[in-house]
Order: C-alpha cells, then structure tokens, then sequence
C-alpha cells in the first residue's frame, strides 16, 4: 500500500467533488489542446499545400489574396493577366512546369477552375519530404478520367457527395464564385462529369476541374469576351478553337446570346485571352527568391508571389495574434482550475484532519502527509491532462469537420508536439504548486488536538 | 518500559500539566484512571509521542523520547505504540485489512509481503474473518473497534495504549472488548496502559494510576 494507492483511495471515496475538479482542470486543458492541434495542423496542411507550387503569377493587388484565391480557392482573385504571360512562363529555362488557373464561374458554391489537364497528370510530390502527393487521384472504380476536351469537368470529392453528381451526369455552372441567389447561369453549355477525385484533405475537394477553355467560352458565349470577370476587356471577341473545331454549335449561338453581339463574330487569338494566376512548379525551390524580382521586371502589371511565405506571414500576423488569445484563455482557464484543485483540496484536508492525526499517530512522518496530498493534486491534474486530451481531440475533430466542409482541409492527425508537451508540464506545474497549500497544511496537523475533536 | 520524572506541558493559559514520577514495567496491564480534565489523556499523549514535554524526562523502552527529532519520534511511535481510541479512528476510504495494513505501512516494522497475511490472521483472532472486506462505515461499533485493536497489535509493537476504548460502546459490547484486548496484549506480552474514567474498567487492570491533579491550575 503506496503513498499513491492512500491518495487515490481518498479521491476516490469522494468521487464527485474529484470528477468535478478533474472536468475544470479538463476544459482548460481541452481548449489549449484544441488550440495547439488547429494551429499546428492548419498550418502543416496549409504549408504542404504552399509547397506544392514554387511561384503563383497574377494580376497586381495582394499577394496573400493571389495566393488564398488561385492556391487555396479562398475568396476572390484580384483581376486577371493576358494569357500569353501564361505562354511566355512556361518557357522559361528555370520553369519545370507552369498550370494557368482561370477562375470565374463556380457550380453550386463550389468554384470552376480552369486549367489545363496537365496539372491533373503531373506527378505531384510533397517539396519537403519528396512523398507523392495524391491530390488528384480519381476515385478508382474505373468509371472515371481525366477531362480531354471543353466542358467535361472533373469534381473534386466533396463537391461530388453534396451535389450528389456522378460520372456521366451533367450540370451547368453559373458566373461568379459564390452561390447568389439569381446568379446568371450558363444554360447553354453545360459540364459533362467524367471524373471524380479521391478524397485528398486539400482543397482540390471542393474545386470543379475543368479545361480553361471551358471558362473562356462560357464567358465568350454569354459575354462575347474571354474575359474571366465577364467584363469585356478584349477589344476583339474571342471565338474558342475548340468549338470551332468541333463544329460548335453554341458558336452559332453567339449573335443570339452575346451582350456584345459585334464581338461575336470576329476572332481574336489567344494573346487576348485572360488566366486568373499562373502556378509554376520551378526546377528547384531554391530558384524561388531570384525568379520572382524577374518576373515583376518583366511584366509591370503583374505580381508574383511564392504560396509558401504568404500563407506563414498570414499566419504570423493573423493567426498569431488569434492563437495567442485563444492560448491565453485556455491558461487563464487552467489557472482558474488549478485555484478549484487549490479549494478542493484544501477543504477535503479540513474535513479529513482526523484522518491525517490518525495517519501520523500510527507513524506516518509528516513529509509522507505532505506528499500523499501532493500526490492527490497530482492525481487531479494528470486525470484532468488526459480528459482535457480527449475534449481537446473531439473540439479538434468537430472544428476539423468544419474547415474541411469550409475550405476542403481535413485534420487528421493529433499527434503530440513538443508545444503540446510544454503546455501539459506546465499544466501539471500548476496543479502541483496548487496543491502545495493544502500539502502543507496537512504536513502542520497537531496529531494530539486533531485526534481529540470529536 | 515506560518512566516518567518531572514533567510538564502547559495545556493553556492557567492550566499546566505536571507529573512528578511515572513508572510503567515492561509487560504491565495498567489503568490511567481518574475524572475527566484530570489529565489522563494528556499523560498518554506525551508517553505515546503525540505531545511533547515543556519540561522533564520521558523515557520509553529505554529512549528518552523528547530528545528525538520530529521525525525520528514519529517512526518511534509507529515502531513502538499501537493505539485504540474511543473513536475507533479508524480511516473511512478503507476497509478492514487495509485499515490494519496501513497500521504497518507507516511504522515500516514488517516487510511488505507480511502485511496482508498478519492483517487477516489479526481480523480472524478478533473475530472478523468474514468481515475483512468492509468499510468501516458498514460495521458495528463494536466490529470497528474489534479492527482498531487489531491494528494496534499489527506490528507486535511493545506498548499498547487506549483511550477510553469502551466508551463509545455498549456495556455488552465493552465488556466482551475488554476481555479481547486483555487477553490479546497478554498473549503478545504487551504493556497495555489504558486511560478510563470509569473504576469498574480501570478494576479490570491488575495495575492502576491514579491521575487526579496531573492538570491543575497554576498562576500564568
């Protein structure tokens, strides 16, 4: 019979007041856990997600919001870039491989992005660790491909569970990339489904993968230009190749549902048309800090962002400062626990002073008192870690669930990080020095007084 | 066993304990008896360690006792006293073996692989064999201090003291407690000093105390 079975037995004989201060010690616990497990995995999902791309290309503005809105499909592009600055990067020497993003139209909330199928086929690998990344692998039925041609699309997984859309099915897109109500949509050219994309935790879940072709003649058809914004920006209206070649009939359609009607029939080549951002995979990440100066010299009305640093700087200056406060008030609510162990405590010593008097008459010297108490408020806090663990990981999974509905990032893994461990020992700290007062007060008992109050 | 010479503790402000000589053999079944506040009590807390002396010498099993550290007196006492008091006191998260267990737990007299063998053969002589597994709050009275005694001769400790150990019982039930702590102290050859104020217990023991006046009055 150790110290630690004599504590026990004594929180255990008062189970409720013990459950009651292990659930405080718990919320607090829980809120940090929960805190340091988002911040850690957002941040490694989102950095994964960065590193996948060397370079993102786009129209002047903010560079975080080029990177939030063409890497992370994260509220609005800034404007759009000639298509031939696309052209131009992809033969760079210093380019292994650039993918044009054109956004513009979205489908039930979730946005089309135009690209090229290349950007499907590309043997994608994490930059860091050089493991391959999945991130566009079709669900493996054998049903599904990648789009070949205009208007077929592949949707991420997401987008194919809440729309309920299948391989062959088809659906029409409508301008803009949020959800309006009366939001024009493209009757006339509807999407084909021919492929549907495994889950992948990133947010290609909740993207519809089209060719950029596709964008553009939605737009030429409804707007008679490329334009992504359906503003018409070209001088020249641009009738898409590919409907040309396909004997398109919705080119025919062109006077009939053209805004601007006398666009409609003239040709304009593709150094009119307009991509969202250019991504660019380089040959080596480490090219990154000298390509980019190159570009804003080379195109004056274009910026260039590398994915990776934006998303660290919006987390220092953001997400810092969030993370701070939600850390401060998961401490503030552990310091107020540890007071409710300091309480619990002291009050059970009280009630028990007989006890402790009878333990040192029958020749427990006072430092096995003091420890056996300290030991208690030990007990607390670590039961308190563990169940704070737990309301911590099911907080996790519950928010988790959310930012993978919202933003298409999934958190899968909770495991321990030494900020994680930091926090748990100082936890434990804290309860420990809580437990002091009332360790002490028990090491003080007056064995002969304490044993003759009846 | 057990000498006591000119000692004295203030009790409180005008009121001092004072016992001019003490003398208890080794073996000896003994009553401290007299009227209430008379200061028998305080007698067997400063011969058990309980309290310490303001002035004087107690001396047991050889050891003068105030000359020990506070934790050297506490392992003393637990090596060297057993304890029943009227109370019972015995510890309420616990059941009966581990109530006598803990009594060896503390004074560290026996290796632990003894513990539970001694407690049940203890519980079984004072007849609560089928007991052992019992909270005290689910015992008798006279069951709880049926368990306080056999706590009290766990470790074979050579001095047995008693406070008033059927006054929370029956005439029955104290009468039959009485006869197994005599019987079992003389068994083990243990000095037993029992504190009463009762002159039929206190007739039991073939030695008696009188402790009228060990607490007085005194000018502050």
């Amino acid at each position: 019979m150790t110290l630690w079975h004599i504590a026990w037995n004594y929180l255990w004989n008062r189970k409720l007041t013990t459950g009651l201060t292990i659930l405080s010690v718990a919320l607090g616990v829980g809120l940090i856990t929960a805190v340091l497990i988002l911040r850690d995995e957002t941040e490694r999902r989102f950095v994964e997600e960065g590193q996948a791309f060397d370079i993102a290309v786009g129209a002047e503005g903010s560079t975080q919001q080029l990177v939030l809105s063409t890497v992370y499909f994260i509220g609005q592009p800034a404007g759009n870039i000639p298509y031939e600055i696309y052209e131009q990067l992809q033969k760079d020497e210093d380019v292994e491989r650039a993918f044009p993003i054109g956004l513009g139209d979205s489908f039930r909330g979730f946005r089309l992005v135009g690209t090229s199928a290349d950007m499907l086929q590309y043997d994608w690998v994490n930059r860091i660790t050089g493991e391959p990344r999945n991130t566009f692998r079709l669900v493996e039925d054998g049903n599904g491909r990648y789009f070949e041609k205009p208007f077929e699309a592949v949707l991420g997984s997401a987008v194919a569970q809440q729309t309920g859309l299948q391989v062959g099915d088809t659906f029409v897109s409508t301008h803009g990339l949020m959800d309006l109500e009366g939001a024009e949509a493209h009757e006339d050219m509807p999407y084909t489904v021919v492929g549907i994309l495994r889950p992948s935790g990133t947010p290609n879940d909740r993207a519809v993968f089209c060719d950029l072709a596709s964008i553009w003649h939605a737009h030429e058809h409804e707007y008679g230009t490329a334009s992504l914004t359906g503003a018409d920006t070209s001088t020249e209206a641009d009738v898409d190749e590919h409907a040309a070649e396909e004997g398109d009939e919705h080119a025919g359609e062109h006077h009939e549902h053209a805004e601007g009607e006398a666009h409609a029939e003239e040709h304009h080549e593709h150094h009119d048309r307009e991509v969202t951002s250019v991504l660019l995979v380089l040959k080596s990440p480490g090219l990154r800090f000298q390509f980019m100066p190159r570009v804003a010299e080379k195109y004056p009305d274009v910026i260039a962002a590398i994915p990776v640093d934006e998303i660290q700087k919006l987390y220092r200056d953001l997400l810092g400062t969030a993370r701070q406060v939600l850390l401060a008030i998961g401490y503030l609510v552990v310091v107020i626990s540890s007071i409710s162990i300091l309480i619990g405590l002291y009050l059970s010593i009280v009630q028990r002073k007989r006890d402790l008097a009878i333990m040192r008459a029958l020749g427990a010297a006072a430092g096995e008192i003091f420890g056996a108490v300290l030991i208690e408020a030990f007990w607390v806090t670590l039961l308190g870690i563990g169940a704070g663990w737990f309301v911590g990981t099911g907080l996790t999974y519950g928010l988790g669930a959310y930012l993978s509905e919202r933003y298409g990032f999934s958190i899968t893994a909770f495991r321990p990080s030494p900020d994680m461990v930091s926090a748990y020992s100082a936890v434990l700290l804290m309860g420990m020095v809580a437990g002091i007062v009332p360790a002490w007060q028990a090491y003080r008992t007056d064995i002969a007084r304490d044993l003759s109050d009846v | 066993m057990v000498k006591i010479k000119d000692c004295r503790r203030r009790l409180g402000p005008g009121v001092d304990f004072y016992c001019e000589s003490f003398d208890a053999p080794a073996g000896v079944q003994m009553a401290l008896w007299g009227p209430s506040g008379c200061g028998k009590s305080t007698m067997l807390n400063l011969i058990s360690g309980l309290l310490r002396a303001d002035s004087g010498i107690i001396e047991v099993d050889g050891v003068e006792t105030q000359k020990l550290r506070n934790g050297q007196l506490d392992r003393f006492r637990g090596e060297r006293f057993g304890f029943v008091f009227q109370t019972f006191n015995l510890l309420g998260p616990f059941t009966a073996i581990q109530n006598v267990m803990l009594g060896m737990r503390f004074s560290d007299t026996r290796p632990h692989h003894e513990w539970k063998p001694r407690a049940k053969e203890l519980l079984e002589r004072v007849g609560l064999g089928n007991r052992m597994h019992s909270k005290p709050a689910t015992l008798s009275v006279g069951e709880r201090q049926r368990v306080a005694i056999a706590r009290a001769l766990a470790n074979n400790q050579k001095i047995v003291v008693a406070d008033e150990p059927t006054g929370s019982l029956d005439p029955k039930t104290a009468h039959s407690v009485m006869d197994l702590l005599l019987e079992l102290c003389g068994e083990e050859k243990m000095t037993l000093l029992l504190v009463t104020h009762d002159a039929g217990i206190a007739s039991r023991l073939p030695e008696r105390f009188d402790c009228t006046g060990l607490a007085r009055e005194v000018e502050s």
